[in-house]
């Protein structure tokens, strides 16, 4: 049973995964906190 | 070696980017607005023209020089190669399709819903929320089903989850902590009470009809808090599929315009006074533009209803960051038992809180400093003011006569308006947040035209529009274009054909326990008018 849901669980994370460029969440979570905050940076440099 | 990479196709899109913005660059500098800028001035979008060149600029030349790079060096296998080479030239086209929905598409559709407005008898654009949310996953949707996606742009529609994420964590520079102090405790209260209480139980009546998370995730949001934007927003949270996105979109504005037609005549049957059916529709109704509508079709001569619609409407947007918390914590905590059985909030909150929404929560939390607004500026309700004395924000001394005279008819018998009138008069400005609010009011003493409008205009004078907030909007607004788009391409006929029958279902029955519950408390608790 237990062997069951770590399968399913496995193969719903892959088909996550193929919806995205990266390898694992973690990453794709900070990717874009990265991007947002640089930008929110540079938009304060620029115009505050 | 992949053919496909070394394919010209990148580089002929920054190429069509860069032209795109370099023509419009050059038209905008002309002196009587000729192509690009002519169609822009129609379609009601010049403002924007600053903005479609500097990221038609920036875009061109990044995946133009990477489109060189791929022919001269094909993509291969590297990190960077997978992660920004590889999926430029789908980034590219999606950014084309994101600027025609944007800057073509809705303001099309606005234009035709403003025409229609007085064979319809409201805004068709604006009811149905025709807007680049819908736009962009419509045409997404379209795409894929006809054209499809082709092996160069396969690895560009994959970012779109990424930028959801970014436009969630901008989102979190719209709101402050601070709006709320301008809200009073019966909105706060009852709201809290509706978002939260809606939110628990379509995550309940999801689980009931064996609905898939993220698709109950997303509609939880979307009915608890305020449609699509909240259904956007909760869309990374819950890793929703664009078939999810579509399904609740469609059921949101569908129990919101059923709302909209229903909710007046309703009211009007029983005998709602304003403050009721404000409070109301501001609860029950689930998109803004549905909920200013209502209002307006309830009490068409006074602005009443909806000023009160448009607080609890306010106060339920605010209630945003919280309800992406719960969803968060609710969907990794059922995706942590689903492989190890049983686990506490305490351990899914360290282990599997999503990162992005820990952004949102620092940028609302930076944004509450005021950080992003500039100095003299306050946020009041829905606008930014700036109340410095400046003779740019005088209001013209044939209004000031106006107002003066009105005073003098002794038509304003409440103290406080008569006395922000007079003080309006002395100063030919504003000078404070309660005294805009009282101006305001003043409408409400008279029926003339001229007299409504320079109220309204004296108003608008202080309003500021701080240039870090509108800018972070428009790449919110970009980021979020560009993921609806992607997300859309995700979903094909047969998804859709495989989806649909629990969003229905369950977003029939909580819009209308909401509706019915909410009726009831503002029917039977609310007293008084305003």
């Amino acid at each position: 049973m237990a062997e069951e849901k770590a399968v399913a669980s496995e193969q719903k994370q892959m088909e996550e995964r193929s919806l995205s460029v990266f390898a694992s969440e973690k990453k794709e979570d900070i990717t874009s906190l990265v991007i947002a905050f640089a930008l929110a940076v540079l938009v304060l440099i620029a115009l505050k | 070696m992949n053919e496909e990479r070394k394919s010209p196709v990148t580089l002929i899109i920054g190429l069509i980017l860069l032209a795109y913005a370099l023509i419009l660059r050059s038209q905008n500098e002309s002196l009587t607005p000729t192509g690009l800028v002519a169609v822009a001035e129609y379609l009601k979008t010049g403002k924007t023209i600053g903005t479609q060149i500097s990221v038609g600029l920036w875009s061109g030349i990044i995946i133009s020089l990477v489109g060189i790079w791929n022919l001269a060096v094909p993509a291969m296998t590297s990190k960077f190669d997978k992660l920004v080479r590889a999926p430029m030239a789908g980034i590219g086209m999606i950014m084309i399709l994101a600027y025609v929905t944007r800057y073509y598409m809705e303001p099309i559709f606005k234009i035709w819903g403003k025409q229609a407005q007085p064979m319809l008898g409201f805004d068709m654009a604006s009811v149905f929320g025709l807007n680049y949310i819908l736009l962009g996953i419509l045409l997404g949707i379209v795409w894929v089903n006809t054209i499809g996606i082709p092996g160069w742009m396969q690895a560009g529609v994959k970012t779109a989850r990424l930028a959801m994420k970014v436009g969630v964590i901008t989102l979190g520079a719209m709101y402050s902590i601070t709006e709320l102090k301008y809200l009073g405790g019966l909105s706060i209260v009852m709201v809290a009470t509706f978002v939260m209480g809606t939110s628990l139980f379509v995550l309940w009546l999801g689980k009931l009809a064996q609905a898939e998370r993220p698709l109950i995730g997303v509609l939880s949001a979307g009915l608890g808090v305020c449609g699509v934007s909240a259904a956007v927003a909760a869309a990374p949270v819950v890793k929703a599929r664009g078939v999810d996105m579509a399904y609740s979109i469609g059921m949101l504005l569908l129990v919101g315009v059923v709302g909209l037609f229903v909710f007046p005549p309703v009211a009007k049957m029983v005998g709602m006074n304003e403050l009721q059916f404000g409070a109301w529709a501001g609860t029950g109704i689930l998109n803004s533009a549905q909920v200013a509508a209502a209002a307006l079709i309830f009490d068409p001569n006074t602005i009443e209803t909806l000023k009160v619609a448009e607080i609890f409407n306010i106060t339920r947007i605010l209630f945003l960051p919280f309800i992406v918390i719960v969803l968060a914590v609710w969907f990794a905590k059922g995706e942590e038992e689903a492989e190890k059985g049983k686990v506490s909030i305490g351990k899914v909150l360290i282990d599997k809180f999503p990162l992005f929404v820990l952004g949102f929560l620092i940028m609302f939390a930076f944004s509450s400093t005021g950080i992003f607004t500039p100095k003299g500026m306050e946020l009041h309700g829905k606008h930014f003011y700036k109340f410095k004395i400046d003779e740019k924000k005088e209001v013209r001394t044939r209004d000031l006569k106006k107002i003066s005279a009105f005073l003098e008819t002794g038509a304003v018998t409440d103290p406080k308006v008569k006395a922000a009138l007079g003080k309006l008069v002395a100063d030919r400005q504003i000078t404070s947040a309660e005294q805009t609010d009282l101006v305001l009011k003043a409408q409400d003493f008279t029926k003339e035209k001229d007299l409504k409008a320079a109220f309204k205009e004296a108003d608008k004078l202080v309003q500021a529009k701080p240039a870090t907030m509108e800018m972070m909007r428009e790449y919110m607004m970009w980021f979020f274009a560009f993921g609806l788009i992607g997300l859309g391409m995700q979903i094909t006929w047969q998804t859709l054909r495989q989806a649909g029958g629990k969003a229905a279902m369950i977003g029939v029955v909580a819009g209308i326990t909401k509706a019915t519950l909410s009726f009831f408390v503002c029917w039977l608790l609310i007293k008084g008018s305003i």
